[in-house]
């Protein structure tokens, strides 16, 4: 099967010392069209670090290679969202952020631009928000913007490095079930970064797990029968089968 | 508006203070005007002395040598943030040349260019560059990370990535970096005026304050000032704060 994203011999040490160590040494991770792959591990254990090599906003050693083409630095097949809700332009309204960033890449018809920027946002559930500013939206609306404006460019690859780690519990059930329903309408590929297990559980066809060394511990396919949720047959083997394997998991839950 | 009516207050007690102290004759009154004497010198100034053509030519050369200044202080702290080369030695001319007067370049200036428009634009200019570059470059450093990685992430880079990111994230700074340049560059022009005198281009009010000492005319000293008072309230409320609120306001980025 062809591979959408290969990480090879991954190697990130940030030298920020004499006595600085390997952050990831020699990851490899292979990932086809249209997987949405959950990595997870400890606090600490590199996976900012992972997902911020892959978007090319670190220097490493190693490989990271796009449909077969080597990445150098970002590009727009890879689209970030980033846990920091403060993502998104607050000098532009939410419809020019969607906007703005398919301007600069070649689409110049106004009414194409609306028309993108509608739909996107109607796909996460923000339709009627268009001439709204960033700073008037809450945390969740928020997110779900900067994932509409990484959906309308159409990137090869969503990377998601806890974006709803700072919402409360009700609105990331929410988002949770709206990714969902995205994944179904859309043909997207998603590496999401988390340490919540009910999340990686809910939302990835294949659960990575990484050691607090940043080894890959643990490399499964999620088999469970959609919807899941704790009375999913199978759940409770699979959330303990995670939580044994990620060390000093007294924060997780 | 609460704050509008305290300010207001204060200057109608200000005034008050004024008037009764020229009552009382605490100073001698060659010194210290009534206030009916500075409005009577300031309408005259208007009606009689040409005050409007001063502050008018005034304000033309300030108004070029400001425009002067900014695009070449946008310019040169958009190549800094570009280029590493260039920031290190455009962030140590600015540190060095903020240190010189605009004064005390006078000399060399009219040595250079004689005594004329081109030197006073030249103070003006020096007098703007210098703070205005370090409020944009302070600005640009301190634009929040994943502004520039989301801008970087969508393809953005060079200029692009200066003008459309780092810009308007850092507008705060920017406004910032206007107005000390604008009072800089007012005051610069001011005592530039007053050494200078008349060119053959024309005069400015930093002269026509200096005429008004000459001729022990106190009050027209005050209704000079006045208008350097008025100008100020003017670009202060009106252009600034009409900008800010258009801009940085709008966006939430500052209370
Ligand atoms: N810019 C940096 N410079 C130096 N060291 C860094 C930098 N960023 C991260 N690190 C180090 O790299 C290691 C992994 O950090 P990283 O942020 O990738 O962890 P994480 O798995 O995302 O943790 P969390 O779950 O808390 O977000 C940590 O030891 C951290 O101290
Ligand atoms: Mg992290």
């Amino acid at each position: 099967m062809d591979k959408i994203l290969k990480v090879k011999n991954l190697t990130k040490n940030y030298k920020d010392g004499a006595d600085s160590v390997n952050i990831l040494e020699n990851l490899n991770i292979d990932m086809p069209e249209n997987q949405f792959l959950c990595v997870l591990g400890p606090s600490g254990c590199g996976k900012t670090t992972l997902i911020r090599c892959i978007a090319g906003f670190e220097d490493y050693d190693g490989v990271v290679e796009v449909s077969g083409k080597e990445t150098k630095g970002p590009g727009i097949d890879r689209i970030m969202v980033f846990q920091n809700f403060d993502q998104l332009f607050p000098w532009k309204t939410v419809e020019d952020n969607i906007k703005y960033p398919l301007k600069i890449n070649g689409t110049k018809d106004k009414e194409e631009l609306s028309k993108l920027a509608k739909e996107y946002l109607e796909l996460v559930g923000l339709a009627g928000s268009e001439k709204k500013y960033p700073h008037q939206l809450s945390g969740g609306m928020k997110q779900r913007v900067s994932i509409a404006r990484g959906l309308a460019v159409k990137p090869k690859i969503i990377l998601m490095d806890e974006p709803f780690a700072s919402l409360d519990a009700i609105t990331r059930r929410n988002l949770q079930r709206e990714l969902l329903k995205i994944k179904e309408k859309e043909n997207v590929t998603v590496v999401f970064i988390t340490h919540n297990i009910q999340e990686a559980m809910t939302l990835g066809d294949r659960l990575i797990v990484l050691s607090k060394s940043g080894e890959i511990k643990l490399d499964i396919h999620n088999t469970l029968q959609a919807p899941i949720n704790p009375a999913t047959e199978g759940y409770g083997e699979l959330w303990k089968k995670l939580s044994d394997n990620l060390e000093g998991n007294s924060d997780l839950y | 508006m609460k704050q509008a009516r305290i300010q207001l207050v204060f200057v109608a007690s200000f005034l008050l203070l004024w008037q009764i102290t020229y009552k009382f004759g605490i100073f001698p009154q060659i010194m210290f005007p009534s206030i009916g004497d500075i409005s009577n010198s300031f309408l005259e100034g208007f009606i009689e002395d040409g005050l409007l053509a001063y502050t008018l030519y005034s304000l033309s050369l300030i108004f070029k040598g400001m425009l002067i200044g900014i695009v070449l202080a946008f310019a040169f702290s958009s190549l800094a943030i570009i280029s590493e080369t260039f920031y290190s030695i455009y962030n140590f001319m600015v540190s060095v040349c903020d240190l010189i007067p605009g004064v005390a370049l006078l000399p060399l200036a009219i040595l250079w260019f004689g005594i004329n428009e081109t030197t006073v634009i030249f103070i003006v200019v020096h007098s703007i560059i210098w703070p205005m570059s370090r409020n944009i470059i302070d600005g640009f450093n301190s634009v929040n990370n994943v502004y520039i990685e989301s801008g970087k992430n969508y393809g953005l880079t060079g200029i692009n990535l200066v003008k459309d990111v780092y810009l308007p994230a850092s507008f705060n700074n920017v406004l910032s970096g206007l107005k000390v340049g604008w009072a800089r560059a007012w005051r610069g022009l001011i005592s530039v005026e007053m050494i200078f005198g008349t060119t053959s281009s024309g005069a400015g009010i930093g002269w026509y304050i200096f005429m008004k000492r000459t001729n022990i005319d106190t009050a027209g000293v005050f209704a000079a000032l006045l208008v350097i008072i008025i100008i100020g309230i003017i670009i202060e409320y009106l252009i600034f704060g009409t900008i800010e609120k258009h801009t940085v306001k709008k966006w939430g980025m500052v209370r």
